[in-house]
């Protein structure tokens, strides 16, 4: 199946969304959302419009024992407990022992350099081996005492950036946070939003090579039109790179 | 009833940064998570699996999973700001879902009136309908409009489909209709909302 169309994506992400894909599709579905951010775009986005509907489901209180067991599972372990971890003891018990786990290890290993492409895909396999690079375009965004406070990026050929807050951003008074890409051969141009926190994910119109390849700069700006055409004083600046 | 969790200092983080220290490693935050939102979690886990200690298993692997994908979480995307609930709700029914899965469907053999077989736990009531939640929702997400473009095969098929976890021959076993017009239901239904949703400004 062909995953190249914005619809079937968009079909696809709905029907996952909703509960209706299953099986193998499903399964399919879920590798393409862990290397694809314009599916994982189009399942947010899925989940923004089905999610709120599950708040008229009527609250229920769980065991105490949930949370028992989740913090089990998920406390870190204080120093030293590790070699004590329970699970050792079960290996030996049911013999397993470090021979058991050397071998099993070894095997792991063969079967990773042997036929990696059992477990990952192609392009995974490459950027694990170092045949690819993963080429992308990345700009870190500084205020004017050199504070770095966003990182964007952009994988070459994507359709999304990616703004990752790195430092707790204050909303402004009045407007909205816009990131603007400034190209060597042309006007300036709005990339997205900026949120104060967080990551967030932003679709662009066309792929990172035709919009960034000639962008060496990123400002952010605060904006109060709700389609800007020239940026204002800058709040944050950085320069954008390729990476290969 | 006995506290869920030892007595918490007052954290009053919001639910996104709560999230954010998660993936720094920090517990104390995921316990303010689950304080926070784990009777609404498990209500959703419950009413798709109809099974206490199956929703409960649902919860815990939702819960080890949200620690350990924390970082993934997206405050905004595509410019819409992505609730921190939404994602958490995600996280569960995905689980809630894949568990329904390996049941086998159990529930394909005593699959009856929607009502009739399911109690709330808590009060002893009869639950709410699929299709009377749908109502309650969509009265409160002010999307009444777009939900009433949606005519009766398809509100009644989507709702089965959200809440229940069921399959498209599920659905179509419970409503008593052919496959094929189920499938196109839910495939029409979901693009009416999504234009309807967008042209109304409600999205997110």
């Amino acid at each position: 199946m062909k995953y190249a169309h914005p619809e079937l994506i968009d079909h696809l992400a709905s029907a996952y969304v909703l509960g209706t894909l299953a099986g193998p599709a499903r399964r399919r579905f879920e590798r393409l959302q862990r290397d694809r951010a314009d599916v994982q775009l189009a399942v947010a986005e899925w989940q923004a419009r089905l999610g709120p509907l599950s708040h008229a489901v009527p609250p229920q209180r769980p065991s105490p024992k949930v949370w028992a067991a989740i913090a089990a599972r998920t406390r870190p372990m204080p120093p030293g407990a590790q070699a004590r971890a329970p699970w050792a003891g079960w290996l030996r018990a049911t013999g397993f022992g470090a021979a058991g786990l050397i071998v099993g290890a070894l095997a792991t290993t063969t079967l990773l350099l042997g036929a990696p492409g059992l477990l990952f895909t192609a392009d995974q396999v490459a950027l694990r081996t170092g045949e690819k690079l993963p080429a992308s375009y990345v700009g870190l965004l500084t205020d004017a005492q050199g504070n770095g406070k966003l990182l964007v990026s952009s994988l070459r050929h994507g359709r999304t950036a990616m703004l990752k807050v790195i430092d707790p951003i204050t909303p402004p008074a009045t407007g909205r946070l816009v990131l603007w890409a400034l190209p060597t051969d042309g006007p300036a141009f709005v990339l997205a939003n900026v949120p104060t926190s967080g990551t967030a994910l932003a679709p662009m119109p066309d792929t990172s090579e035709r919009l960034l390849s000639k962008v060496t700069r990123l400002v952010v700006t605060v904006e109060t039109d709700a389609a800007p055409q020239t940026p204002g004083t800058a709040l944050y600046s950085g320069n954008c790179a390729k990476l290969w | 009833m006995a506290p869920i969790l030892p007595p918490m200092p007052p954290d009053s983080r919001p639910l996104e940064q709560l999230i954010a220290a998660c993936a720094q490693g920090d517990h104390a935050a995921l316990a303010q998570v689950y304080e926070r939102t784990h009777m609404h979690l498990f209500g959703v886990a419950a009413r798709m699996l109809r099974h206490e200690a199956a929703a409960e298993d649902v919860l815990q692997e939702a819960f080890v999973s949200i620690w350990k994908s924390a970082a993934s979480y997206r405050t905004v995307v595509n410019g819409q700001a992505l609730q921190p609930m939404t994602w958490l709700i995600a996280i569960v029914r995905n689980k809630a879902l894949d568990a329904l899965r390996v049941q086998g469907r159990r529930r394909e053999a005593h699959l009856g009136d929607d009502t009739a077989d399911f109690t709330d736990a808590a009060s002893g009531r009869a639950a709410p309908s699929a299709m009377d939640m749908l109502s309650s929702a969509t009265a409160a997400m002010h999307i009444e409009v777009c939900m009433n473009t949606l005519d009766s095969g398809q509100r009644q098929s989507l709702a089965l489909a959200y809440y229940q976890g069921l399959s498209h021959s599920e659905v179509a076993a419970q409503m008593g209709a052919p496959l094929g017009s189920v499938k196109a239901w839910i495939r029409r239904g979901l693009a009416k909302l999504k234009t309807c949703l967008a042209s109304h400004g409600t999205e997110g």
